[in-house]
């Protein structure tokens, strides 16, 4: 354990008085500041901290990832390359105990890094909203969609394949199956599919004079004082005069309506008339959510209507809550940097055992850009092989899958829309970042170091 | 377990990466190397030493065959703590000052704070670059350099210690001391293979060598039996007059041979030493190192036979070491912590220890340097283990080092 403190300690002082380190952290010191007073964003309050945390956590975290590439590269291959190794291998150490004492030191550098960057934009958001004027509206703006953690909650997919099929056969036991499918000209399942597409969508279309009720469980409010909002959009069937809807929504428990009891929560109601086909959001106070986090939240077409409303699916209907407090998210949304630095940091080590110096930081941003963009990726090697099925699920595709997938746990995609990152996220995200695919990359980097010929030249 | 280096049809086969050109770097080596001993692998360029020790430590590994040190595999850390390497250059890393150096080698021995502090300055102390010690290794010149590695071979007091060219790029004192270490460890049981081709260097430390050409051990032996010539003899007498000379020549012919009469050169080296010594005693200043014919206390052959004595010693020691010989007047007042009392004692104890000094080292008559030492080290190990004030060690120190200096001459 000492000696792999001394390697760690002697890993750092490498990186920091070989100046790499400095570099990037004046360019950070330099253009953070900048940013937070240049970046306006949409010109609002809140534009411009959105903006600031997006620009700002990508700038860190991209230029922290080059930084632990070229450490964790440059450490081990300049040791093999100036051969201090030599001296320090036969010491009574093992190779392995080398191999984490140079781990050990680039993630006490990220840390070190990354708490300092952290607390700079963290300072610069809390302090921004003071310099500057804005409305009482756009403070609350402010409050309730910046500063927050939200969850969100999609009312659950309805399986209407049950419902499909028996509507199905009763076309066919009834002979009203169109001519097309008769005449084969549509395959069954084709049609059948359209018919689950159909009933999917009338279960989110409401009619004139009709109301429809979403059920949610499990929404957990921080405070019950605070409230939640209830997102939606539109879709009409005809376009209504003004392109606008009137309605009537209904938030609360609805089960202690059904026994005639005393109503124990409230349940609020709201007449509203909106544009269609762009979000809105609906402020509840939270209390009327029932004590077991049951929320029931109901749209009634309002009888001047001339349109069927349609919720789209994904997004046509959600309930935000308050879950955690916006510095809570902030510091989960750093340990999501730190994790992507583990894994760069284990990647580096692994490439700078078998690779000399500039080929392992190639070999290293190549797999970096590539886990940036690792949603296109994968999507697009699903495409291609659509063909060769068996051959790519069991060769390109496992070694596909162990990209790291930095797009889609990006810090910045929770921040901005001040989306919940909740813990058990977190914890998933390094159980396959960390526990699984850095310590492979840990052990493959082992493995060839173990049985490398330090001394062997290698022209 | 009688050998301290084994190894068994040692054989290394370098070839390109379609095992083309296939070189025999080392071939069929069984090299044997006991407790004790000073070994020395000879031999031109190329001819596979380097390639050799290199196995030894398990930089590479072995076409063919094993090896074994101290009895078991180096990857093994219980044998690779025992174990000090000098490398052929002084692989170190550059942006670390020589204290931090040895402080790093230090901590992968695992050695205590303690401990690892005590030898960091009686190394410093013993390559001469206390004064430098703060400054980054890349700033050092090459010699410089190779003193740091010297004192990371040495910082864990091994018992088996292998260097591989160690007077490259040494100035002649730096030469001389690796010898008298060498020869101090010997003297303290331990095993020392040297690799080297400076003939010189070997003949004056080893006891067997053996020498290298092709990979393979073209001829081995115990140094005094390889290089006597039996058939000559030698007589090194005080100065004589010529009367005398005549009736020895006179005996000479009579045994019907033949003799040849000079007087006996002194070596170069010996010059040199002399010559940068009195330098260094009329407190010239340099921003190298410092030559000194010390050893470190730790390493010095009484200084500690138990482990247990090592500890004491470096309690009652280390705040003492810092006294350095070459430029007592200067040094001891700053650093004791209450001058004026101590600055009075100095100089009185300097000038009685002054002339009696600087009579050897100027003189050209070297003296018989065993005895007086044994009794000077022996007087530094008592001053310590009592706790005796630091000027009295200073003065014992510096007696010492000129017949240090010479003791390789005799």
């Amino acid at each position: 354990m000492r000696s792999i403190w001394a390697v760690a300690t002697n890993t750092l002082k490498q990186a920091v008085r070989m100046k790499i380190a400095v570099v990037f952290i004046i360019l950070l010191i330099v253009l953070l500041p900048a940013m937070g007073v240049s970046m306006t964003g949409d010109g609002t309050l809140k534009g411009r901290l959105q903006t600031f945390v997006s620009y700002g956590f990508s700038l860190t975290s991209f230029l922290l990832s080059l930084l632990t590439i070229v450490v964790s590269v440059y450490s081990l291959t300049s040791d093999i390359q100036q051969k201090q190794i030599y001296t320090v291998l036969t010491k009574p150490i093992r190779r392995f105990q080398l191999l984490l004492g140079k781990l050990l030191g680039i993630i006490l550098l990220d840390v070190a890094l990354l708490v300092l960057f952290s607390a700079v934009i963290y300072a610069i958001i809390i302090y921004t909203p003071k310099f500057y004027k804005a409305s009482q509206a756009e403070r609350a703006q402010l409050d309730n969609e910046f500063f927050t953690a939200r969850a969100g909650l999609i009312p659950p997919e309805v399986d209407v394949k049950q419902e499909a099929d028996d509507t199905y056969n009763k076309l066919e036991e009834t002979g009203q199956l169109p001519p097309d499918v008769t005449d084969n000209k549509i395959s069954r399942e084709n049609y059948k599919k359209n018919l689950e597409q159909s009933i999917k969508l009338g279960k989110r279309a409401v009619a004139v004079g009709h109301e429809l009720v979403w059920e949610f469980h499990n929404v957990k409010p921080l405070d019950p004082n605070q409230s939640f909002f209830i997102r939606f959009k539109y879709d009409v069937s005809v376009n209504p005069p003004n392109l606008q809807v009137f309605s009537n929504w209904f938030a609360g428990d609805d089960r202690q309506l059904k026994y005639g009891a005393k109503v124990q929560t409230p349940i609020y109601s709201f007449e509203r008339k909106d544009l269609i086909r762009t979000f809105h959001e609906i402020e509840v106070p939270a209390d009327c959510v029932a004590e077991d986090g049951y929320l029931a939240v109901g749209f009634f077409n309002a009888l001047l209507n001339n349109t069927v409303v349609i919720f789209p699916p994904e997004d046509g209907l959600e309930v935000l809550y308050k879950a955690d407090t916006f510095t809570a998210n902030f510091i989960r949304a750093v340990f999501l940097i730190l994790f992507r630095l583990i894994f760069l940091a284990c990647l580096g080590i692994l490439a700078s055992t078998f690779l000399s110096f500039p080929v392992a930081v190639l070999f290293c941003l190549t797999i970096f850009f590539t886990g940036i963009i690792s949603g296109f990726c994968l999507e697009s090697f699903d495409y291609l092989s659509k063909n060769l099925s068996s051959i790519y699920s069991y060769t390109v595709r496992p070694i596909v899958q162990l990209l790291p997938q930095f797009d889609k746990f990006s810090p910045t995609k929770f921040l901005v829309p001040a989306r919940l990152l909740s813990w058990s996220l977190l914890a998933k995200v390094a159980f396959s970042l960390i526990c699984i695919k850095a310590v492979l990359l840990w052990l493959v980097a082992l493995l060839i170091f173990s049985y490398k010929e330090i001394a062997k030249v290698i022209v | 377990m009688e050998y301290a280096i084994e190894t068994f049809s040692l054989t290394k086969i370098f070839s390109d990466w379609w095992g083309r050109d296939r070189v025999y770097a080392v071939d069929d080596l069984n090299l044997q190397i006991r407790y004790n001993e000073v070994f020395g692998l000879l031999g031109p360029n190329g001819s596979g030493k380097t390639t050799t020790l290199k196995m030894l430590l398990g930089l590479l590994y072995p076409t063919k065959g094993k090896t074994l040190c101290l009895g078991g595999d180096v990857a093994n850390p219980k044998i690779s703590a025992r174990i000090g390497f000098m490398p052929e250059e002084s692989y170190l890393y550059r942006y670390l000052n020589a204290r931090e150096t040895l402080d790093f080698y230090g901590r992968l021995f695992g050695l205590p704070s303690k401990l690892r502090k005590m030898r960091i300055e009686a190394l410093l102390d013993m390559v001469g670059l206390k004064a430098v010690a703060n400054r980054p290794i890349g700033t050092f010149s090459k010699g410089m350099a190779r003193r740091i590695a010297l004192a990371q071979a040495l910082i864990n007091d091994p018992d088996l210690l292998m260097l591989d060219e160690p007077t490259t790029g040494l100035d002649p004192i730096g030469t001389r001391q690796i010898k008298d270490l060498i020869l101090h460890l010997a003297k303290r049981g331990k095993t020392v293979l040297l690799c080297s081709h400076l003939l010189a260097d070997v003949e004056d430390v080893c006891d067997r060598i053996a020498i290298l050409y092709g990979g393979k051990i073209q001829s081995e032996g115990k140094v005094k039996e390889l290089l006597q010539q039996t058939n000559k003899k030698q007589i090194i007498t005080d100065y004589i007059s010529d009367t005398a000379l005549d009736k020895i020549k006179q005996i000479v012919r009579d045994e019907q041979a033949d003799c040849v009469i000079t007087s006996p050169m002194d070596k170069l080296e010996t010059f040199f030493i002399r010559t940068v010594t009195t330098a260094q005693q009329l407190s010239s200043p340099t921003s190298g190192a410092i030559s000194t014919t010390k050893i470190g206390h730790f390493l010095a052959p009484q200084a500690h036979p138990e482990n247990i004595l090592d500890e004491l010693v470096s309690t009652s020691v280390s705040p003492e070491v810092p006294s350095k010989p070459p430029t007592t007047k200067q040094v001891i007042p700053a650093e004791t912590p209450e001058p004026k009392p101590d600055e009075q004692l100095l100089s009185k104890l300097t000038e009685q220890a002054g002339p009696p000094e600087s009579k050897p080292v100027v003189g050209t008559k070297p003296v018989e340097p065993q005895v007086s030492r044994k009794e000077d080290v022996k007087k530094s190990i008592l001053d310590s283990l009592t706790g005796h004030s630091s000027t009295q060690k200073a003065g014992g120190e510096q007696t010492d080092k000129p017949q240090a200096g010479d003791s390789g001459n005799a």
